[in-house]
């Protein structure tokens, strides 16, 4: 199902690409997974569930943190077993498992900006996968925001990138306390996505 | 006779509730136009909230009046402890995390000024996380909220499928005279 494509092959040049990336280490890989593989991918979540989940920072609908198929348990391990291993190397930190959720922004769903930094969970890189959408979405674009501080106070935090969600692309991008981001709200269509975290 | 089971049922329930029409239409423009002519200021550190915000606006006749109706409906002495202004655009929004904790179990009033009725457009007050009262927005209403240590606040995010709305809120709070 997944298989690096030669993006992948020069290791030093996107750790460079992944250090000098603004406002916090990130990339974009564009046409991801094998175009071959899409239709079996699509078919592997058609059979997930996915339920609303509503928070005072986010709105949409996704599948439930540990996944209810073999299918996408399946994907999961083969997703994390074939990216670990290189994003290590490029992020510079051990990576070895990742989680993997499926999420369904539809119209009026969004996620506000928050880092992912938890302390105690261990989130090292996130990710997301974006899925061709039978209904291709207005809105619902990843903001990746340059946070500013004076001493241990937060000061400002400006748009610094904006990343749509095209199918076939992986996005991933370091986590800390300064990976403030959001998806802005979908307006209108269907954004389709798998996303999650490295953990070491 | 059944046996109280929470802390907050020993010292009994608290109000939380909504008042409508408190405020008229032509009244809540009024004072929307002074707020406007006294000047908000853009708050936007966007991990805690995006809105624009009055503090201790000058509205002593109105204030008069929210207090006698919080007292009321309370059954205790209030006086003003805290008063501000919000405004929220399109895309706006207040997190649970940007809000103080009280300890002291202070009233909070929210004076809906909007122009018109904003859907999806609330005020939550959550335990541990948890909604268990909205302030829908209706204008020229009044949310009266005894608060408590557990309790946090959030003002959802303002749709930008809404074009062009505004919600304007008159957040006091309300300590014992």
């Amino acid at each position: 199902m997944w298989r690096l494509g030669p993006a992948w092959s020069d290791e030093d040049r996107l750790a460079r690409t992944w250090r000098a990336a603004l406002p916090f280490p990130h990339l974009v890989f564009d046409d991801f997974a094998p175009a071959a593989a899409l239709p079996e991918l699509l078919a592997i979540l058609e059979e997930e569930l996915v339920e609303r989940y509503e928070g005072d920072i986010f709105a949409f609908d996704a599948s439930a943190p540990e996944p209810a198929t073999a299918e996408l348990r399946a994907l999961r391990e083969s997703f994390a077993a074939v990216l670990a291993p290189p994003l290590s190397r490029i992020a510079g930190r051990r990576l070895r498992r990742a989680d993997m959720r499926a999420y369904a922004y539809r119209p009026g769903h969004y996620l506000l900006p928050h880092s992912d930094h938890q302390q105690d969970l261990g989130r090292a890189v996130a990710y997301a996968y974006y899925l061709p959408s039978p209904d291709p979405p207005s809105g619902g674009e990843l903001e990746l925001f340059a946070c500013r501080s004076e001493g241990d106070e937060l000061v400002s935090t400006d748009s610094a990138r904006m990343i749509e969600p095209a199918p076939n692309r992986l996005v991933v991008f370091e986590v800390s306390t300064r990976s403030l981001h959001q998806v802005r709200e979908v307006l209108d269509g269907l954004r389709i996505s798998l996303a999650g975290w490295f953990y070491p | 006779m059944t046996t109280p089971t929470t802390i907050e049922q020993l010292f009994g329930a608290r109000t939380a509730v909504v008042v409508p029409d408190v405020v008229a239409p032509a009244l809540a423009a009024e004072i929307r136009e002074r707020l406007e002519r006294a000047g908000y200021t853009r708050y936007a550190l966007l991990d805690r909230g995006s809105y624009d915000v009055l503090v201790e606006p000058e509205e002593p006749a109105l204030f008069a009046t929210l207090i006698e109706l919080a007292a009321r409906t309370t059954g205790r002495s209030l006086a003003i402890a805290e008063a501000r202004a919000l405004r929220l655009s399109p895309g706006d929004y207040l997190l649970a995390h940007h809000d103080r904790i009280h300890g002291d179990h202070p009233v909070e009033l929210v004076l809906d000024l909007s122009p018109a009725a904003v859907p999806g457009a609330e005020v939550h007050y959550r335990r541990r996380g948890q909604v268990y009262f909205r302030v829908p927005c209706a204008p020229g209403s009044l949310g009266i909220v005894e608060r408590g240590p557990t309790v946090a606040c959030n003002h959802t995010y303002v749709s930008k499928r809404n074009p062009g709305a505004i919600v304007v809120r008159l957040v006091l709070l309300l300590r014992d005279a």
